[in-house]
């Protein structure tokens, strides 16, 4: 338990010297690629509760996003699990491309996404659903060790009309170290500000600086046995806060639709980001 | 479990390869130009000049890093948003700037802002005109 509450801890504080603005999806994406040369760093964490009184669980995520071009965009992910009287692991890594294929803004913008996966089956941060889910009450300490290597891909699609915007995922994963077949998910997302117009004052608490929306996201199924049969599903609205010129907070309730799911997935996050970091790096090793 | 080992590896090293090319250069993109029925458009805020403070505030949030915090300033990023250049353009052109974007010359598309906030945005760079 202290371990817990120490990363907690160490979350938070992360969190309090954070600054940027974000949109309020946690799990779907939509067109918005990072800045070229511009360095986000976010913390993202889940808190699980679950159902036939299995233990509670925390999972924090560290985000490291990276804008190459104005048309791609990497990111490196760091996670780890916590579980009430049980273990706190590193689960794992994840490194994630994503590619903008059209110039310009479209009544739907496609947007590619690539992303390997060396994390062990003790992850819980549940970045994205796929495949079939079942509650375990298995031990962290002994999941740690079943490590796996997956590929996944994602079609991403994304409007904005009307201030609202709809993004819709569609998941292929495949885990290369175990025969599961392709696993398939989705994600869908809308969002909207709850003013369109910004206002002249420099005000923490104005309409404009909130934007709610809602997530579904969920698994459905494999190659082997695809369907919803066997699957989690979450429902999840969202709220940023734009508490500074920079600066965001977000936080989403994501409740379990399905007999696999977790009850809730109880989620928060807050992101920094360091702007021209591409051109400080070069600055410092002597570039012009 | 070892035949992807060397996995995590390849791909760092793609990116640093990547990575080691130079970025594309800035400058203007004569190929960048608003279709007509674009650049016809009129500002629906252009009778609430007084919206344009609400612009400043976008601008500093999402345009200022490549712009500078002044706009009217070129940066090695961007070109200065207050030359006869981009002023001669009509709000409709620059609306459709900001909303597309120009990958090519890493301007981001900034369709996700609100339709009337890339408006204020617009009027705001109008009163640059004033404080050059």
């Amino acid at each position: 338990m202290r371990r817990f509450l120490t990363i907690f801890a160490l979350m938070l504080t992360l969190a309090a010297a954070a600054r940027a603005q974000e949109k309020p999806y946690f799990v779907t994406y939509d067109q918005t690629m990072e800045e070229k040369g511009n360095l986000e760093i976010s913390s993202e964490n889940t808190f699980g509760l679950q159902k036939q009184g299995l233990p509670t669980f925390y999972a924090p995520l560290g985000e490291f996003e990276y804008g190459w071009t104005g048309w791609w965009t990497s990111e490196l992910y760091l996670e780890g699990a916590s579980q009430h009287n049980d273990a706190t692991v590193f689960t794992g890594y994840r490194i994630e491309n994503r590619f903008k294929p059209l110039n310009g803004e479209h009544k739907i913008n496609p947007i590619l996404y690539f992303e390997y996966e060396r994390i062990s089956e003790a992850s819980r941060i549940n970045k994205e659903v796929v495949g079939h889910a079942e509650l375990s009450n298995e031990s962290l300490r002994d999941l740690h060790g079943e490590k796996a290597h997956e590929l996944e891909g994602k079609l991403i699609l994304s409007s904005n009309a009307k201030g609202w915007n709809i993004s819709e995922n569609f998941i292929l994963e495949k885990n290369l170290t175990e025969d599961e077949g392709v696993e398939f998910g989705y994600a869908l997302g809308v969002y909207r500000p709850l003013s369109l117009i910004a206002s002249g004052t420099n005000c923490h608490f104005c309409r404009e600086n909130f934007k709610a929306g809602m997530e579904l996201y969920g698994g459905l199924g494999s190659t082997q046995q695809f369907g919803f049969e066997d699957t989690a599903h979450y429902l999840a609205p969202v709220l940023a806060w734009h508490a500074g010129e920079n600066s965001t907070f977000k936080v989403s309730p994501g409740f379990g639709l399905t007999h696999n799911s977790s009850r809730m997935l109880i989620r928060f996050g807050y992101t920094y980001e360091i702007q021209g970091f591409g051109s400080k790096m070069k600055r410092m090793f002597g570039g012009k | 479990m070892r035949r992807f080992s060397c996995l995590p590896l390849l791909l760092a090293l793609a990116a640093t390869s990547v990575a080691a090319q130079p970025l594309s250069p800035q400058g203007t993109d004569p190929s960048w130009v608003a279709p007509e029925k674009d650049a016809a458009r009129k500002n629906p805020l252009a009778s609430k000049p007084e919206l344009a403070a609400g612009g400043q505030k976008v601008f500093s949030r999402t345009c200022a890093n490549c712009h500078g915090d002044e706009a009217h300033r070129a940066t090695t990023k961007a070109p200065d948003l207050a030359s006869d250049a981009v002023q001669a353009q009509s709000d409709g052109a620059i609306f459709w700037k900001i909303t597309n974007g120009n990958t090519r010359k890493a301007m981001p598309s900034w369709g996700s802002i609100p339709e009337p906030q890339r408006w204020q945005l617009v009027l705001y760079l109008r009163s640059l005109r004033d404080t050059k």
